[in-house]
C-alpha cells in the first residue's frame, strides 16, 4: 500500500472533524430522547473524533516538513551565496580604490611625462572591465 | 620645474564611452526591491502561528475530561517535536529576504567613506587644476559606484534566479501548513469548544437555570471569538506569503530589468499588495 501523502492525510483529517460535527448535530436534535448516560457517551466519542482529527493534521504536517527538506537545504544554499557576494563587495571596493588611487596617483606623478597617463588609465579600465566581466559570468 | 598636468582631451569622452560600454549608469536604483525585501522579512516573522499551533493543546484540557489529557499531552510532544522545523521554515524565508535587502544596499556606507577620502586626497593633488579635479573625482566616483551597481545587480539578480523555485516550494509548504493543518485544526478547537458549552446547557437533566444559561452563551461567545480571531490571524498569515510568492515570482519574471526604474514603478503595486497584507495580518493579531 502506497504510504498516505501529506494531501491525503490533511482530507482524513477533515473528514474525522466532520464526522465528529455531524454526531454532534444529531446528538443535540436527538437530546429530547437521549439519557444523560447515552448522551455523555455520544459526547465521548465525539471527543475522541476530533482529537483524532487534530492528531492526523500534526502528522499530515509532519509529511510537509519532510516533503519540504530539500527546498530549506536549496534556499540556504542561496542565501549563502547572497551573504558571501555582499561581503565580496567590500572586496571589490579596495579594487576600486586602488582605482581611483591610480588614476590619482597617475595624474600627479606624471606631470612630467602626459604621455604615460592614457596608458595607466587605461591599464585601470582594462582592470575595472575585468572585475565586471568576470561578476557578470558569475552572476548570470 | 613640474608643470600642470593636462590629461588629454580624448580622455574624458572615452572614460565615459567606457561607462556605457560596460553597462555602468551609475543610478542602477534597486529602492524597489530593497523594500520588497525588508517588508518581506518582516512579514513572514510570524513566530506566534507555531506557538499557538503547540499551545493549542493545553488551552483544549478545559473542554475535556480529564481522562483525555494524556492524549492532549502526547500531541503537543509530537508538535513540540515539529517546532524547529517549522522554524526553519520563517526562519529561512526571514533570512533569505535579509539576503536580498543586503544585497541592494551593500556595503554602501563604507563605500562613501571611501569615495570622501577620494575627495580628500584629491585637494591635495596640486598639481591639477580645480577643473580636472572636478572632472577625476566625479568620473571615480561614477566608476566606483557604477561597478558596484553592476556588481550587486548582477548578485541580485542570481539570488533571484536561483531562490525563486526553493522559496516558492517553502511559501506552498508553510501555506498548506497553516490553512490545510492549522486552520482547520483550529476549526476543531472551535467544535469542542461548542460541545463543551451545548453540554453545559442542553444536556439531559441539567435544571434550566437562567442565569447560568446567560452566563455560559457569554462565556461561549468570548472562546469562540479569541479562536475566531486566531483563524483570522492564520488567514492573514496565508495572505501575507501568497503576496510574498507574488511579489517575488514577478521579480523572478522581470529579472533582468532589475534596477530599472520601469521595472520598480511596474513592481510597486505587488509591493502594496504586501504591506496591505502585512498591516492586516498585525491588526488581527496585536
Amino acid at each position: 500500500m502506497d504510504k498516505l501523502n501529506p494531501d491525503d492525510a490533511f482530507e482524513l483529517g477533515n473528514q474525522f472533524r466532520d464526522a465528529a460535527i455531524a454526531l454532534g448535530d444529531w446528538r443535540i436534535s436527538h437530546r429530547a430522547s437521549l439519557t444523560k448516560a447515552q448522551w455523555d457517551e455520544i459526547d465521548q466519542q465525539e471527543i475522541r473524533l476530533l482529537n483524532t482529527a487534530s492528531g492526523i493534521y500534526t502528522s499530515a504536517i509532519g509529511l510537509v516538513l519532510l516533503d519540504s527538506e530539500v527546498a530549506v537545504v536549496h534556499l540556504q544554499s542561496s542565501l549563502k551565496a547572497a551573504r558571501s557576494a555582499v561581503q565580496r563587495i567590500a572586496t571589490l571596493k579596495q579594487a576600486l580604490d586602488l582605482a581611483s588611487a591610480l588614476i590619482l596617483f597617475a595624474a600627479a606623478v606624471s606631470s612630467g611625462n602626459a604621455a604615460a597617463i592614457p596608458a595607466a588609465i587605461l591599464a585601470v579600465n582594462d582592470a575595472t572591465i575585468a572585475i565586471v566581466q568576470r561578476q557578470g559570468s558569475d552572476g548570470t | 620645474m613640474a608643470r600642470p598636468l593636462h590629461i588629454g582631451r580624448g580622455f574624458f569622452p572615452g572614460f565615459a564611452a567606457f561607462l556605457l560600454a560596460v553597462g555602468v549608469s551609475g543610478c542602477a536604483n534597486f529602492d524597489a526591491v530593497k523594500k520588497f525585501a525588508t517588508l518581506s522579512s518582516n512579514a513572514a516573522n510570524h513566530a506566534a502561528v507555531t506557538r499557538d499551533y503547540i499551545a493549542a493543546l493545553d488551552r483544549r484540557k478545559q473542554y475535556q475530561p480529564p481522562e483525555f489529557h494524556a492524549e492532549l499531552d502526547a500531541q503537543r510532544t509530537r508538535r513540540e517535536a515539529q517546532q524547529a522545523s517549522l522554524d526553519v521554515f520563517q526562519q529561512t524565508m526571514v533570512g533569505y529576504m535579509q539576503g536580498l535587502g543586503g544585497l541592494t544596499t551593500g556595503e554602501i556606507r563604507a563605500y562613501d567613506k571611501s569615495l570622501k577620502d577620494l575627495g580628500a586626497s584629491l585637494n591635495k593633488a596640486t598639481l591639477l587644476t580645480s577643473d580636472e579635479k572636478e572632472a577625476v573625482a566625479a568620473l571615480s566616483t561614477l566608476l566606483a559606484r557604477g561597478v558596484t551597481a553592476v556588481y550587486r545587480r548582477n548578485e541580485i539578480k542570481k539570488l533571484i534566479q536561483d531562490g525563486n523555485q526553493p522559496l516558492q516550494d517553502i511559501i506552498k509548504a508553510t501555506r498548506k501548513i497553516v490553512m490545510r493543518g492549522i486552520y482547520a485544526d483550529l476549526q476543531v478547537e472551535s467544535t469542542l469548544v461548542s460541545r463543551y458549552y451545548d453540554n453545559f446547557m442542553l444536556a439531559p437533566d441539567n435544571p434550566p437555570e437562567p442565569v447560568a444559561m446567560a452566563l455560559a452563551r457569554e462565556a461561549k461567545a468570548e472562546a469562540l471569538g479569541r479562536i475566531d480571531s486566531r483563524i483570522k490571524g492564520a488567514q492573514a498569515y496565508d495572505a501575507v506569503l501568497e503576496k510574498l510568492a507574488q511579489g517575488h515570482q514577478y521579480l523572478h519574471e522581470h529579472r533582468d530589468r532589475i534596477g530599472n526604474n520601469e521595472l520598480n514603478e511596474q513592481f510597486s503595486p505587488y509591493i502594496d499588495e504586501l504591506r496591505y497584507a502585512y498591516r492586516s495580518l498585525l491588526e488581527i493579531t496585536r
